[in-house]
């Protein structure tokens, strides 16, 4: 019991705090108010908050309301996926890859499959490509209503309401995607080769009328915020991420095309049928907060756009590649491959050693929220706490990616 | 001017040549990863040098540092460096090998920000240094973490879990 | 007030005489009192859970998508997430728990008041789940709090999640006002770490029986 009651002793985030915080004090940038000096409040926003989208740390210097400088910490929730990799079969990690970024199950499967397949030279079959962009696309539609939704629910305890609608509207996609893959968010769908099940009967077109409701859904989102001046106040001009951070930091995603960058790996990089669908990339000048969620709301109209295509274009035939029906055991010849794809959140990328036996020798993540959030003290600088906030929700953080 | 990907057309050939010519005695091995992706190696000594002349290239400057993978091969260690051009929208992947005893690189974080938690994960999970790194502390795990998990003689402490 | 004996000398003869409350003595044996007074706050109690907004990972979102309106968790009284452990009954520990993150959960664990439960969703706060031998996991959340529900899953439906819920709710109603000295034992043995972890447990309103351990 002592130790509860023992004075907190800073632990290495918080000391590194107090330590700028003195190191600021000696070379005289203090804070001053009509003369007299004003102590910096450290605040601990710990790993358990409800704004900071999973068990995200955050040591806020305060200047009042005024965020002065962040360190984030992670790390508390290292699975120690990379180390998982040399100990699981290729074919026993698929659903570990799911729960990198638990909120694009389909897309992370996607890297690593193709990654493999890159590295064992294996072919699929063309219905099998069309399968896979379905459901990566339904996955980002899905991704995005949780993105938007918890976003506006950052700004305000009361903004939950647009999350009850947008969550309403994911319950209807990730129905389908049960329906195709057997689970609702971890879908262990992919294999080497395709996927497991072919589309159950009627899927398509159920799809298809879920796909062209997606217009209203997105009319629905935005008559419900960005008229409200209050919205539009604490979004516009805030969190600027310029061209300049985009390039230097490595920002991939919606976040860099918010900011005016046409960088989305289904153009500039394509893999599987992407080069034969049509769709636009969404773009936005500012690069504030305001712009990356409408980037979000108008990449779910896209992405319906090319669900559509996919499932006119859909020839019949085989799901997997028939030799690989049942790969228990894979073993790719000795090599490495980096593969990267458009996740939800950026360039999700797998870099991936083999050296010929059935365990990967080395995986390692490139992972974009991990990228991503190295941007943060920079944008959350000289804004107040509550606007930091909305900022930290608009960049869209999944921890299960930050951490492995 | 709004920033451009792949504004400057360049084969993926065209571009390893140019890289071979204008860094003859530095990048080794230089080969060709279709679609995107030159592979080349990098002495250690001259990584601080080469990263700002690839950083400052005309033309088609490497100016998006992607990613930093360590990798452990038995007999030495390995950083990857992993880079992108915006302009050329090409890779470049560079092979750093680590000798074991003096695991100890120059950092890149001074030409490419991005590189700040990369190093320091590369640090925390495999145990290379990076020289002249403004902040290098262990990232994913505990601050007090003994050992380094992702090297292949990694031996897990019984210290390391007071919650069994 | 509690009406004992010293009070009733003092107060007049007649009030005294139709004064028919229930006297501390009354609580004694298990009799019709405590068995109304067990009803009444048992009812309240496990129909009005407010749950620990304590998601860590992926099940988190499972939890979220449970409050949402398809999966309404407010019909069973459950909506109200408090993000503070001060205000909160209930931790649903949703996710993996790792060696940096346990001291976290044990401080919050202990800064909710009593009475509290917890309920361990999904496999990774069971038994590690798929991560069960990561160098970094805790294998399992009954490592670090007593855990009152386990809910297997990866990731519990939200359905799984309120069958888990209606464990606890029948559980909770199986909390007493008696003693438990005159409450029939049929399972004695208690987890070693349930007694040093809780702590004491106050006599009024708080004690365990296993008197009827009907699913």
């Amino acid at each position: 019991m002592d130790e509860l009651f023992a004075p907190t002793v800073p632990d290495e985030a918080m000391a590194l705090a107090l330590d700028r915080v003195r190191r600021g004090a000696e070379t005289g940038d203090v804070s001053e108010l009509d003369g007299l000096a004003l102590d910096q409040v450290i605040l601990n926003m710990g790993p358990q908050h409800p704004a900071t989208h999973g068990v995200l740390r955050l040591v806020v210097t305060l200047d009042g309301e005024v965020v002065r400088d962040v360190i984030p910490v992670v790390g508390y929730l290292h699975r120690c996926k990379e180390k998982l990799a040399e100990k699981r079969t290729y074919y026993q990690y698929i659903p570990i890859v799911d729960r990198t970024e638990y909120m694009a199950g389909m897309n992370c499967e996607w890297t690593y499959v193709l990654a493999v397949e890159e590295l064992a030279g294996i072919e699929v079959p063309r219905r099998a490509e069309f399968i896979r962009v379905i459901m990566a696309e339904l996955n980002r539609i899905a991704s995005h209503h949780v993105a938007v939704g918890t976003f506006t629910a950052d700004l305000s305890p009361l903004g939950t309401a647009m999350a009850f609608y947008t969550f309403r509207d994911r319950e209807k996609i990730l129905d389908l995607l049960e329906e195709a893959a057997g689970a609702r968010m971890m879908f262990n769908y992919f294999r080497f080769g395709g996927v497991r099940f072919d589309l159950p009967p009627g899927w398509e077109q159920r799809c298809r009328e879920l796909m062209a409701e997606v217009p209203k859904w997105t009319d629905e989102y935005r008559a419900l915020v960005e008229d409200n001046a209050v919205f539009l106040s604490r979004t516009i001009d805030k969190g600027v991420i310029s061209q300049q951070d985009v390039v230097d930091y490595a920002i991939t995603g919606p976040n860099a095309r918010a900011s005016g960058v046409p960088h989305d790996l289904r153009r500039t990089r394509p893999y599987s049928v992407y080069p034969e669908l049509d769709f636009e990339l969404c773009l936005a000048d500012h690069g504030d907060v305001f712009d990356r969620y409408k980037v979000r709301v108008d990449e779910m109209l896209q992405s319906a756009r090319i669900v559509q295509q996919c499932l006119d274009m859909m020839p019949r035939g085989p799901v997997q590649e028939g030799s690989l029906r049942a790969p228990y055991v894979i073993t790719p010849p000795p090599g490495s491959a980096y593969i990267a794809q458009e996740n939800p959140r950026g360039e999700y990328g797998i870099y991936i050693v083999s050296d010929g036996s059935r365990y990967p020798y080395r995986l390692k993540y490139r992972d974009p929220c991990f990228i991503n959030l190295q941007l943060l003290p920079k944008l959350m600088r000289g804004n107040k706490i509550a606007d930091a906030v909305a900022i930290g929700g608009s960049i869209d953080l999944v921890l299960g990616g930050i951490d492995r | 001017m709004s920033l451009q990907v792949g504004d400057i057309e360049i084969g993926l050939a065209e571009f390893a040549a140019r890289l071979e010519e204008r860094f003859a005695g530095e990048l080794t091995d230089v080969a060709l990863q279709p679609p995107v992706t030159v592979v080349a190696r990098l002495a250690r000594e001259k990584l601080a040098e080469v990263a700002r002349r690839l950083h400052d290239l005309d033309e088609t400057p490497l100016d998006c540092l992607n990613l930093i993978s360590s990798v452990d091969n038995v007999g030495s260690l390995e950083c990857v460096y992993h880079l992108y051009s915006f302009p050329a929208n090409l890779y470049l992947e560079l092979h750093v090998e680590v000798p074991r005893g003096t695991p100890v690189v120059d950092t890149v974080s001074d030409v490419w920000p991005a590189a700040d938690w990369h190093e320091r994960e590369a640090w925390d999970m495999m145990g290379i240094r990076f020289r002249g790194h403004p902040d290098l502390r262990r990232i994913l795990l505990k601050d007090d973490w003994i050992g380094h998990p992702l090297r292949k003689d990694y031996v897990d402490d019984v210290r390391n879990h007071p919650y069994v | 007030m509690a009406l004992t004996d010293e009070v009733r000398r003092r107060l007049p003869e007649s009030i005294a005489a139709r004064l028919s409350y229930p006297k501390l003595s009354d609580f004694e044996r298990p009799n019709v009192i405590t068995t109304t007074a067990d009803l009444v706050f048992n009812w309240a109690r496990s129909h009005s859970v407010f749950p620990f907004q304590y998601g860590l990972a992926c099940c988190a979102i499972e939890m979220l998508s449970s409050g949402f309106a398809r999966f309404d968790i407010a019909r069973y009284g459950m909506e109200v997430f408090r993000p503070t452990p001060r205000q909160c009954d209930l931790m649903i520990v949703a996710g993996t728990v790792n060696e940096r993150m346990a001291p976290v959960l044990h401080r919050l664990y202990e800064q909710m008041a009593e009475p509290k439960w917890v309920i361990s969703m999904g496999a990774c706060a069971t038994s590690g789940g798929p991560f069960y031998d990561g160098y970094n996991v805790v294998n399992g959340v009954d490592k670090v709090v007593p855990v009152d529900v386990y809910i297997p899953g990866c990731p519990p439906r939200p359905e799984a999640l309120f069958d888990g819920m209606l464990q606890l709710q029948r559980k909770i109603q199986q909390l007493t006002f008696a003693p438990p000295e005159h409450v029939e034992q049929l399972d004695a043995a208690d987890a070693p770490w349930r007694a040093s972890a809780i702590g004491q447990r106050a006599r009024f309103g708080g004690r365990v029986s296993r008197k009827r351990l009907t699913p």
